[in-house]
């Protein structure tokens, strides 16, 4: 396995548990109905939670510095193909409410924290995604 | 324009230079071996540093090691 397909596993598994702890943590905050100054508690509790991110952020770069040049052009590519995924879910989000509901309807505040984080995860994982897919497909094709 | 294609004989090339193997000459590049693979298939197109470092690798020319095929331009 390559460099690119750890990166990819490594980052397919990290962000999936990550994003079902920050979703968790939101729905937690949202029954809790937390404003204001509240939220000054929960920030100190903010890097304890993050704290796995950022190793695994820094683990990525360090793996991410060891690629080639082929590997680069299939992580860009992939990065691409994240960018086209986000859109589609952020349009998919963002403008299903607004045909199905109408207008003139009001949505819960949570929804935009938890709109914010999955798009992070949704990104995170078409890019993982990608690239396993397209690492697959050149080991088929060998 | 026509189409370009790049062939290389970087697998006949491993084979008289004593037999080097994939992961050797990818070691010698500094490249994965899937992309030495890769290359050997046609279905990566190296950067220029890389092709010259392949070439120099085997101590030939860049186009000892690949050919450039157009229809416009011809075969060099």
């Amino acid at each position: 396995m390559s460099n690119l397909q750890k990166s990819a596993w490594f980052n397919l598994v990290g962000v999936t548990v990550l994003g079902m702890i920050g979703a968790a943590a939101i729905l937690f905050m949202a029954r809790m109905n937390t404003k204001g100054v509240e939220y000054v508690l929960i920030c100190i509790f903010v890097p304890v939670l993050a704290s796995p991110g950022l190793y695994i952020y820094c683990r990525k770069k360090s793996i991410e510095s060891r690629f080639d040049e082929r590997e680069r052009v299939i992580h860009s590519r992939s990065l691409m193909v994240a960018a086209f995924g986000l859109t589609i879910f952020l349009a998919c989000v963002c403008m299903l409410p607004f045909f199905v509901l109408g207008g003139q309807n009001v949505i819960k505040v949570y929804y935009l924290p938890l709109i914010f984080f999955s798009a992070l995860f949704i990104a995170q994982f078409v890019h993982s995604a990608a690239i396993l897919v397209m690492c697959a497909l050149e080991d088929d094709d060998g | 324009m026509g189409s370009d294609r790049l062939s290389n004989k970087v697998r006949r090339l491993r084979f008289d230079n004593g037999e080097l193997t994939q992961q050797q000459l990818a070691d010698k590049v500094g490249v994965t071996r899937q992309t030495i693979i890769a290359i050997e298939s046609g279905r990566y197109s190296p950067s220029l540093p890389l092709a010259f470092k392949l070439a120099r690798a085997f101590g030939v020319s860049i186009e000892d090691v690949f050919k450039f095929e157009n229809e416009h331009y011809g075969t060099k």
